[in-house]
């Protein structure tokens, strides 16, 4: 019995040891259409900066706001629109000087070519995929949009919610659904997907990324100078470069 | 408490729907498995077995992603039926048919357990006096087995209606047309502004359970009072 409460213990201080929080961490949560960019911007960051090692949390913009006001380690949060700023703002939760925009992108339709050409086409199809709205920016955007074409009651039941906009342009890939609302960035990235039209902007607010430091990341001196180091040059041709534009 | 919305109603009558539809599917099914395993002798069936009792221990999200790989429209099944004209991805079907198989495994056991327990001497009996293997099966071993039929299938109607990691790979998540109960809460759950919505929805949940495992429980009193 002894040896087995032995066991036990040495177990559980295992466990809780495992996930110690090293001083060279620093913690990404960044919106899921931004992921390209970020891998590529902090592995050449590591590369000049040894030492330094990032933990790299991608997922829906709103999801992230929850975690991060549920307490999970971050230092910089970086959103698809800026209501989930704001909402952690609000909550005192990201440094509001810190608060800036990272860049811009678009709303398109993304499927198989021949679908669809415009918003009205959309009535014909079958199943849409659009990220949750109640966490997706993209799929905020995309609801947003059906509302001001008048066709929000007409694609209701055709909504595949998903979600991240990631696994929005995974269904479209596959063919499991006829078309999907994703970024012009994510659509550039497809393989068997391509744009099949452009949503006109006067019918949703523009996408915007702001990009913050958390109250935790702004002690952290690492994730300072990363946070600089987006808003650089070299940041700026690596978003060039994946389609995003910058202002 | 915030109040239900309109989908909230929509998510519990597919769950219970759901849950209907793959326990009724899977009762045949199950009973001819639970019967072969535990009467017959035949080689291969520890294989049998352990094929039956794997959406048991994999991860729902796996026997989702095989589904997916299988009837999506690239997959050779969904190729086939797609041809016929017939879609199952991102339906209430494929809900239905991924409750089934992760909910398979517990209706074969609580059906064995119970055929075992079936005097051999009753069997012996029965085909001394001349039953045919199929008459022995209806009017012997199908009377015997109506326990583990009911408790089986209440415990595959519960873990049917939290069925999660397979449904939202094959089903999607559509409000009002395959959005289950758990998917429901996974949503409400997943956005900062909408924790109380999920309390609800948690708290339904909560209480269909109870009711479920009070009456599997009520039915297994029954059961071992009648023997």
């Amino acid at each position: 019995m002894k040896n087995v409460i032995k066991i036990t213990t040495t177990l559980v201080c295992l466990v809780l040891l495992a996930t110690p929080v090293f001083a060279g961490d620093i913690n990404l949560f960044v919106a899921a259409s931004l992921k390209e960019v970020i891998n590529e911007l902090s592995d050449s960051f590591a590369k000049k900066n040894p030492g330094v090692k990032f933990v790299k949390n991608y997922g829906a913009s709103g999801q992230l706001a929850k975690q991060i006001e549920n307490g999970a380690p971050s230092d910089i949060f970086i959103s698809a629109n800026l209501e989930w700023m704001d909402y952690l703002k609000n909550k005192k939760l990201a440094d509001v000087a810190s608060i800036g925009t990272f860049t811009y992108n678009s709303l398109v339709f993304a499927g198989t070519p021949g679908k669809a050409s415009s918003m009205q086409d959309l009535i014909k199809l079958e199943r849409i995929a659009i990220g949750s709205p109640k966490s997706v920016p993209a799929g905020e955007y995309a609801t947003e949009a059906f509302k001001k074409a008048s066709l929000d009651k007409q694609l209701e039941k055709k909504l595949v919610m998903a979600k991240d906009v990631r696994e929005c342009l995974m269904y479209v890939e596959r063919g499991e659904v006829d078309g999907a609302f994703v970024y012009r960035t994510d659509a550039l990235l497809a393989k068997q997907a391509k744009i099949l039209f452009t949503v006109p902007q006067e019918l949703y607010p523009r996408v915007t990324y702001p990009a913050a430091l958390t109250i935790a990341g702004r002690k952290n001196k690492d994730a300072a100078t990363f946070f600089t180091y987006l808003q650089g040059d070299e940041a700026k041709s690596v978003l060039a470069k994946y389609g995003f534009a910058t202002r | 408490m915030t109040p239900l919305s309109p989908t909230d109603y929509d998510a519990i009558r597919l769950s219970l729907q759901v849950a209907v539809a793959a326990t009724l599917l899977s009762l045949p099914f199950g009973f001819a498995v639970a019967y072969l395993v535990t009467f017959v002798k035949f080689r291969g069936k520890v294989l049998l077995e352990v094929f039956i009792n794997m959406p048991l221990t994999l991860p729902p999200v796996v026997v989702g992603y095989f589904l997916l790989l299988l009837l999506g429209k690239h997959g050779w099944l969904g190729n086939l039926l797609n041809e016929a004209g017939i879609r199952l991805i991102f339906t209430l079907k494929a809900a239905v048919i991924a409750s089934a198989i992760v909910g398979f495994p517990l209706l074969v056991r609580s059906l064995r357990i119970c055929m075992e327990g079936i005097d051999p001497q009753l069997i012996s009996a029965s085909r001394t006096l001349g039953a045919r293997w199929y008459d022995t099966l209806l009017s012997v071993i199908l009377p015997l087995s109506v326990p583990g039929l009911t408790a089986g299938s209440s415990l595959m109607f519960a873990r049917s209606l939290g069925e999660f990691g397979a449904t939202i790979i094959v089903a999607g998540n559509i409000p009002g047309v395959t959005q289950t109960i758990p998917l429901a809460i996974y949503e409400y759950a997943s956005s900062p502004t909408s924790e109380n919505m999920a309390l609800t929805l948690c708290l339904v949940s909560v209480a269909i359970s109870i009711v479920v495992l009070f009456l599997h429980e009520m039915m297994a009193k029954k059961m071992a009072q009648r023997s």
